[in-house]
Parts: structure tokens; sequence; C-alpha cells
């Protein structure tokens, strides 16, 4: 009885072993590996995270391969954490810094697990190959190998070439139009010139003669006359005679050495005495003026100045 | 042409009214040689009751000019050197005490005179310059409990040095409005000149003056300015050129437009009116024209106009917004 009692006590105690070493074989389990981000330049670097469940007690460690077989991958750095999920399971989370290099897609490398007892001694190891990818973007020659600062991507340049056709686009529109503007202001100052000043006083004599037949008040003839004569020495003699005074324009006159000078300047005078002295003239008076004025302007028009 | 009914008659009486000016030009003008358009702005001044801002360098007899038209027009002068130690009551007079009778009584300051020659005006302090022109404005001061009427007529010829500011009082834009005209004193020309040191040499005592006329005439010239007829044309022209300086856009002045800070007061437009008026009368006519009133424009405006920053950066003078707007506004 004691034999037996013994012989099941060391079976018992033989048991959890083997139990053990196939659960842990069978338990570990590699949950995930992931990698952010998974686009990059060339020389940036990747957080690769693997996820590892397996029973408590049991030592978990990641082992890299050499460098040569990591590239284009190059560890910068390594992070380690566990924790328990429940009794009887934990979790180890590797976080691995890896600069990478290259162009293109690039597989992350193959890694190795190693579980170990509470005592140090191996228990397994697993090979695993994770079938993640990064997509590398080079700026540089793809067997570039050094290191540079992580930084944040350059936005795209402002587009100075299209701004400036751009603005050369907008001020030669401009220019055409402008350009446009004078010639359609030049031609209609041309045509405008061409149109004879001492005929065009003449018609607007005609007129007013008209209208003092069919009973225009002298003065406010007088008033019409004066400025009809204002704008046909102004134009005709190209002086200024519209913002002068009487005075003003006499003195021009006499520079000038006007033929028909007393003539105008008579003129002129009665047109001040009616319009500022509230003179008042009769019609056969304004008739003569207004004949007088056309005789100037006709003596005027065979151009003697 | 039959003319207005009153106007021939009062061109008659003003050319029969206006012959003591003549006389008094030749008089002035044996004493003073050159400076003609001063001497008809001060009598344009003395006929339509204003008072003036000459402004010149020293030397250039501003002071004799008033002298020797005081003495033509035989009017008191005074001249009054403005100091800036001065008090208002040097200036109007003050209350004394009398102890034989045992009263004040009201002693009367130098103001009371025809012509008052208020020299370097800008050297006193603003409350003697606004004792001043209190009394330019309101033709009498008040001395103590009593006001007293300033005698007629009564002038005011201010005189201030345009190059020299240290220890001036700028005159405030609102005191220099009340000045019908501010009238530049320039240097005189070659020939005057030498027509100046020859009269200097020869006699060295300035020539006498006789005067020509009394205060009566004088009234009565006032008189006959007020009757001058104005044209409502002439009138609306008047205040397009003084409208022209406060919004020279609304004008087609558009170049003026952010030049000019200020424009001319509605003051501007009464004095240009009164100024025009006295010209036309200088002219011996019973009407105004507008070569009366383009005639005393740049004096009448000058000093009404605030240069804005853009033209004092560019120095530019009011006196060219002035010639801008006479050539630009129209004519009637």
């Amino acid at each position: 009885m004691r034999a037996a009692t013994l012989l099941l006590a060391l079976l018992l105690a033989a048991l959890p072993f083997p139990l053990l070493a196939g659960q842990t074989g069978t338990a570990s389990t590699v949950l995930g590996v992931s990698v952010e981000p998974d686009s990059l330049y060339a020389g940036e670097r990747v957080i690769c995270t693997v996820r590892v469940r397996h029973p408590e007690g049991t030592l978990v460690s990641l082992e890299l391969p050499d460098s040569t077989a990591l590239e284009p991958f190059y560890p910068v750095g390594q992070k380690h954490s566990s924790s328990m999920l429940s009794r009887g399971l934990a979790e180890e989370r590797f976080e691995l810094e890896l600069a990478v290099f290259g162009s293109g897609s690039q597989r992350l490398p193959a890694f190795a697990l190693l579980f170990r007892d509470t005592r140090g001694r191996m228990l397994e190891r697993q090979e695993y190959r994770p079938a993640v990818s990064v997509f590398v973007r080079t700026l540089t020659p793809s067997g570039m190998l050094e290191l540079r600062p992580l930084k944040p991507p350059v936005d795209p340049d402002f587009p100075f070439p299209l701004l400036t056709a751009l603005l050369l686009a907008v001020f030669g529109m401009a220019g055409v139009v402008l350009l446009a503007l004078f010639i359609i202001k030049r031609k209609v100052r041309l045509f405008a010139e061409t149109v004879d000043p001492a005929q065009e006083a003449r018609r607007k004599l005609g007129k007013l003669h008209n209208r003092l037949s069919s009973g225009l008040p002298p003065a406010e003839c007088y008033a019409e006359l004066s400025a009809v004569m204002r704008e046909y020495l102004e134009r005709h003699y190209h002086i200024r005679a519209l913002e002068a005074v009487t005075q003003e324009i006499e003195r021009d006159l006499r520079k000038l050495g006007v033929s028909s000078f007393d003539a105008i300047m008579n003129l002129l005078r009665q047109a001040d005495l009616v319009k500022f002295a509230d003179s008042r003239p009769s019609a056969e008076e304004t008739r003569n003026s207004t004949r007088q004025a056309e005789e100037i302007v006709s003596s005027g028009r065979s151009g003697s100045h | 042409m039959q003319h207005a009914a009153g106007l021939e008659e009062l061109g008659r009486e003003i050319r029969d009214a206006s012959r003591f000016l003549d006389l008094a030009e030749e008089q002035i003008s044996s004493r003073i040689i050159g400076q003609k358009e001063v001497v008809h702005r001060v009598f344009i001044a003395l006929l339509a009751g204003g008072h003036i801002l000459l402004e010149g360098v020293p030397g250039l007899a501003k002071t004799l000019i008033v002298r020797t038209f005081a003495a033509a027009m035989n009017l008191q002068f005074q001249r009054i050197q403005f100091t800036p130690d001065m008090l208002p009551a040097d200036l109007v007079g003050t209350m004394v005490y009398n102890p034989k009778d045992m009263e004040f009584y009201a002693r009367q300051g130098p103001l009371f005179a025809n012509v008052i020659l208020a020299d370097e005006i800008n050297r006193s302090p603003a409350k003697v310059q606004s004792a001043l022109l209190e009394a330019m404005q309101e033709k009498q001061v008040t001395i103590g409990s009593s006001t007293f009427p300033l005698p007629e007529p009564f002038m005011v010829l201010a005189t201030q040095n345009p190059i020299e500011h240290e220890g001036t009082y700028l005159l405030p834009e609102a005191q220099i409005d009340r000045f019908m005209m501010k009238v530049i004193v320039g240097y005189p020309s070659y020939d005057e000149e030498l027509g100046i040191m020859q009269l200097a040499a020869a006699s060295g005592t300035i020539p006498e003056v006789r005067p020509v006329v009394d205060a009566g005439d004088i009234a009565a010239a006032r008189r006959l300015v007020d009757r001058i007829y104005v044209d409502p044309r002439v009138q609306r022209y008047i205040v397009d050129l003084v409208v022209a300086t406060r919004n020279p856009a609304a004008h087609g002045l558009a170049s003026l437009a952010s030049m000019i800070e200020y424009g001319a007061s509605p003051r501007a437009s009464i004095f240009l009116l009164l100024a025009a008026k006295a010209h036309a009368f200088l002219q011996h006519r019973a009407y105004i024209t507008p070569e009366d009133v383009k005639a005393i424009a740049y004096e009448t405006l000058r000093h009404r106009i605030i240069p804005g920053y853009e033209a004092e950066a560019d120095n530019i003078r009011t006196d060219d917004f002035i010639r801008e707007i006479l050539q630009h506004i129209e004519v009637p």
C-alpha cells in the first residue's frame, strides 16, 4: 500500500513537467506583428510591435538575426513589457524601433522567440517570419545607409512658376486693354480735332440765332454766346479760355497777335456786362453781337494768327 | 445797351469816391518803392473792413508800408511789438486806481487806434493773441466792467516772420481764419531795390507823407462798396472755389483730395466776396467780375487751407492748390 502510494506520488510529481512542456509548446502564441507607419522615406524609422501570449512562469525573449540578415532594416532601439492577462496566462509586448533603408516594399525581417523557464533553461525556440511589409519611398540613392533625423515630410513648394505665368498673363491682358483704350482715346481725340472748331462754333451760333428769333431772352443769349466764343477760342487758339477770366483771355490773345483781337474783346466785354453788371441788351443788339461772333469765327477760320 | 438801373449812377459815384485811393497810392509810392500789390491789399482790407496778416522776412518795409498808409489815410496809427512776456492788459488797457478821486478808471491800451500794426504777432502767447483777435472780431474791448467800442475804421495788420520759429507761438487755425487776407511780402525787384537804395542814401530821412483823406471819406467809400452789384453767377463761382478746397474730388480734382487736410471755412466765402467787392471798387467798377475774385483768391484762401502730410512731404504749398483750383473751376 505504502509502495503504491509512493509510486502514485512519483507519477504525479513527474506528470506536470511533460504536461507543462507540452502545454508550453502549444499554448505560446504570437498574437500579431504590426508596424507603424507602413509607408516612409528611406532612413526614417518604423515601430514594429510583436505581441506574444504564453503560460505564466515562462520567460520570453526576442532574438533578431545578425545585421546582414536584417538588411535593409537596422535596429535602433527595443522596448519590452509584459502583462498578466488571467491566472496562468501572460502577454509579452516587444516594440522594435527599426531604421529602414532601400526602396519599395520591404518585408519585415524574421526573428526568433526564445522561451525559458524560471531557472533560465531553454524550453523552446520559435522562428517567425511576419508577413508584414513597409513601403519605403526614397529621396536619396537606395544605397544610402546613413541615418537621417526624423522630420515631417516637406510641404510641396509654392507653385511660383505657375504664379509668375498667371501674373504675366494678367499684366499682359491689362497692357492690351490699356493699349486698346489709349488707341480708342487717341482716335476719338483725333476725330474731335478734325472737327473744325470754327465750323462747330458757326453751327452753335446759327442755332443760337434761331433760338433768339424764337424768343430766347437776350441776357441768356449773351451768356451762351460768351460760352460758345470761349470754347472756340480755346480750341482754335489753344489757350485756356473756359476757366479764364476776360482779362486772362485778353492777355493770351494779345501775346498771340490775333488779328480780330479788338472785336473778340469787345464781344467778351459786352457779354461780361450782361452777365455780371445786369445790363439788358435789346434783341437787335444781341442779334448784332451774334452776327459779329460769326464774322470773328469766319475770319479766324482763314487762319489769321 | 441798357444798363441796370442805378449801376451806372453807382459807377459814377465810385469813380468819384475812389479817387482818394489813387492819391493815397501816389503818396505811399513817394516813400515806398515797389510793393504795390501789398498796398492794394491793404486798401482792399480797409474798404472791406478786414484785417491782414503780413508774412515776410525782416527788412521788407512792412512796418513802413503800414505807417505810411496810416499817414496817407489820416488814420491814427499804433505799433505794438508782441513779446513773450506780454499780457492782454498791455493791449486792451487796464483799470487804474486814482488816489485823488479814490476811484478806479479804465486806462485804454494801444489797441484804441485806427490802424494797429501787431508786429511779430506770433511772439506772444495764445492769451494775448486771443485778446487781439477778439477785438478784431467784436470791434470792441472790455476793461474791468466797461465795454469800449474801438474807433472806426479799425484795422489790424499783423506781421509774422516765416523763417524764424524759435520762441514763437504758432497762431491757431481758428484765429488765423479771422484775418481776411494773408499777404506774402516778397523781395523787391532789382530796379526797385536800386530805387530804394538811392532814395535812402539821397535824403537820409523818410519823405513826408500828406494825408489825402479823412475818416468820413473812408466810411462813405465803405458804404459804396456795400452797394456794389454781385451777380448770382459770381456768387456761385465764389462758392465753387471755396467748396473745391474742401472736396476737390467732387470738382474733378482727385489729385488734390489726399493733399488737402482741411479746406477753407464758410468765412472764406464771405471774405472772398467782400474782398472782391473792394477790388472792384479799386477798379472803379460798380459790379464784380470773376477777375475780381481771382485777383484776391490767393490772399483770401491761402491761410485757410491746411495741407495734408502728403503735400508737406512733397513740398506742395497752399498756393499751388489754389492755382490748380482756379485753373480748373470753370468761370461763369
